[in-house]
């Protein structure tokens, strides 16, 4: 880190403004934000670079997932306005040499691991598709909640949605429009935003909920497809309760190691 | 045996090792790696007073090991289910010879499991017969991300793994436990996906898949297989401990296994010496589903259930017969060496008054 004031008219970077950046990239397992989960450890902003160091909860993270966050962080970071160069240092990682390397410079996954079996976007597509499936559980009971049947649920279409007066809220409406029912907008918008990433909702008239696998539900299996919505939702919660528990107890042994 | 409601459970700890992480026996980075990352777990799920050092977690030798499991008789029996790792460790980090040491001293306490790996080819089937002809063993423990020189892994869908379960049949070896837990150096390829229990359970029916650690971080993809493959069985190795620091979530896990897999699928393991059963059985026996959970599953872990899963189920798996056990250690040398004999007496107790 060098002490050296920018002395041009760059604009302006804040660290809140890259910490809101960060806060979109996501832990691909877990699908919770890397700066909610307290992975990155500082922010070094020095004129129109920005330096993130990042440490995972452990060494043995799987270097693909490890990657993607890395991956994600150095590209949200660049499309902030006035920042050149993002930079990203992974700690305490067994293949860190290899992600800051390769994700730094820019390589492909294949690149940088040239022993991996392949690239990494099946992996992302596998954890994306198991984030709509928690995320359509929590859109599904807000629907629920609001009295919706399940028939009704299954055939709902990215048409019959619109934002209510008020931003926090959607209208649903059904039966050609003679009814509206408002709920609230978040767990629909989250679920939304993973249906698009996952290619689920590219026209309008697709139906929006589906089963893991991606087919429209029968009604006769609305239940069994909600069941596996929450547990997909436990094991991430789950997993999240291993991750944090390690994080902690990493840091606990590496306090209790002296440092040379 | 655990005292509870006036009745004694039998405790089968369906998941110990008895390993050597000792520097003279690593002979690769990945070996120091590994033993750091078990003392993580270790620590994440135990309670601080009860830590253990990294040198006696390193090597804690066969009377340790014997007096945690049944000096207080936490556990009743146990079941060894080795991890070779021959790459990273100069003998071995706990194989199925390693592990014979306690189980042919104690054989009425210890089931002793082996192992196979396809990628060794003829001379892993001559292996996995030695084991049978020395051991007669029952059980075989997978290690499906081990690697092997330049392979990280294989699949029990593989080819090759069938022919090396068409043996354990002929053999008579029913039980097959996969490590489907957390994920152990991949790189990209997920070793430790669980999907390939779903061919392999549906291909061999008169085997049981008893998948350890029940598949977490992909408890989903588990159930979900375990629902369907009746001969697929979850072993709640590093979930089990979940119910010392975690409760909520101990709770949730269980339930969901309950409902997916039923009472009769659930083993219990405590992953020694990740952790350990003078602890971890009474944190599981005295663990409750919450109100929510309960209502939410329709499920409960109740006198009947915690039978089942800390003991009868396993006993089901290795024809174990519990009654003649218990009568067995009303004097057999563990119970002499500990003064269980009156603990293993046969009279039940009293009924509480409550």
């Amino acid at each position: 880190m060098t002490d050296r004031e920018s002395d041009g008219p760059a604009p302006p970077v804040t660290r809140e403004a890259v910490r809101d950046r960060l806060d979109c990239v996501t832990d691909p397992e877990l699908d919770r934000s890397i700066v909610e989960l307290e992975y990155v450890d500082a922010i070094e902003i020095d004129g129109d670079r920005v330096t993130i160091h990042v440490t995972l909860p452990t060494a043995w993270c799987s270097p693909a997932f490890a990657w993607m966050m890395a991956a994600d962080a150095r590209e949200e970071v660049e499309s902030l306005p006035g920042v050149e160069r993002g930079r990203i240092y992974l700690h305490e990682h067994m293949h860190e040499a290899e992600i800051n390397r390769g994700v730094n410079a820019g390589l492909s996954f294949e690149d940088a691991f040239p022993d991996a079996d392949g690239g990494i976007d099946p992996v992302r597509a596998e954890l994306d598709r198991k984030a709509r499936i928690a995320r359509q559980y929590d859109a599904v009971e807000v629907l629920q909640e609001a009295g919706l049947d399940p028939e009704t649920i299954v055939s709902l279409r990215l048409r019959d949605f619109e934002r209510a007066d008020r931003d926090d809220r959607v209208t649903i409406y059904l039966a050609d429009r003679a009814v509206g029912v408002t709920v609230p907008a978040e767990p629909i918008d989250d679920y939304l935003e993973k249906a698009r990433e996952t290619g689920i909702t590219d026209a309008p008239t697709d139906v929006l909920f589906r089963t893991p696998e991606g087919e429209p539900i029968d009604p006769e299996e609305f239940e069994l497809v909600h069941r596996r919505g929450r547990l997909t939702q436990v094991n991430m919660s789950g997993q999240g309760g291993i991750c944090d528990g390690l994080r902690e107890a990493r840091e606990n042994r590496l306090e209790r190691t002296p440092s040379d | 045996m655990y005292e509870q409601d006036g009745e004694s459970i039998f405790v089968i700890d369906a998941h110990v090792h008895l390993w050597d992480a000792t520097e003279e026996n690593i002979k690769h980075q990945g070996g120091e790696e590994f033993i750091q990352c078990f003392y993580d777990y270790h620590t994440t799920f135990t309670p601080e007073d009860l830590e253990w050092e990294m040198d006696e977690y390193r090597k804690y030798g066969a009377d340790r090991m014997v007096e945690d499991l049944f000096g207080n008789a936490a556990a009743d029996m146990a079941i060894f289910q080795p991890t070779y790792l021959t790459d990273f460790y100069e003998d071995g980090f706990n194989t199925t010879h390693q592990n014979a040491e306690l189980a042919t001293e104690y054989p009425e306490r210890f089931v002793l499991n082996g192992s196979f790996d396809p990628r060794d080819g003829e001379a892993g089937m001559e292996h996995l017969e030695e084991l049978h002809d020395t051991y007669d063993i029952q059980g075989v423990k997978l290690y499906t991300a081990e690697w092997r020189g330049e392979s990280k892994g294989w699949r029990l869908d593989d080819e090759e793994a069938f022919e090396f379960l068409e043996k354990c049949e002929e053999l008579g070896i029913e039980n097959i436990h996969p490590h489907k837990g957390p994920t152990i150096r991949p790189l990209n390829r997920d070793a430790f996906d669980v999907k390939d229990v779903d061919d392999a359970a549906s291909s061999f029916p008169d085997l049981n898949f008893v998948v350890e650690h029940v598949g977490l971080p992909r408890l989903d993809d588990f159930c979900w297989i375990a629902g369907q493959e009746p001969n697929v069985y979850g072993g709640l190795a590093v979930a089990a401990p979940f119910a010392q620091n975690r409760p909520g979530k101990f709770s949730e896990i269980l339930s969901e296994l309950l409902w997916w897999l039923g009472e009769d699928r659930v083993l219990f393991g405590s992953d020694y010496a990740i952790w350990n059963p003078d602890w971890l059985v009474e944190e599981v026996m005295e663990a409750e589903l919450t109100e929510e959970h309960r209502a939410e599953y329709g499920v409960e872990w109740d006198l009947e259930t915690k039978k089942k899963v800390m003991g009868e189920n396993a006993a089901e798996l290795y024809d174990i017969d519990i009654e003649a056990k218990k009568a067995q250690f009303r004097e057999d040398e563990i119970s002499q060496q500990f003064g269980l004999e009156d603990h293993y007496a046969g009279e039940e107790p009293a009924a509480a008054d409550d």
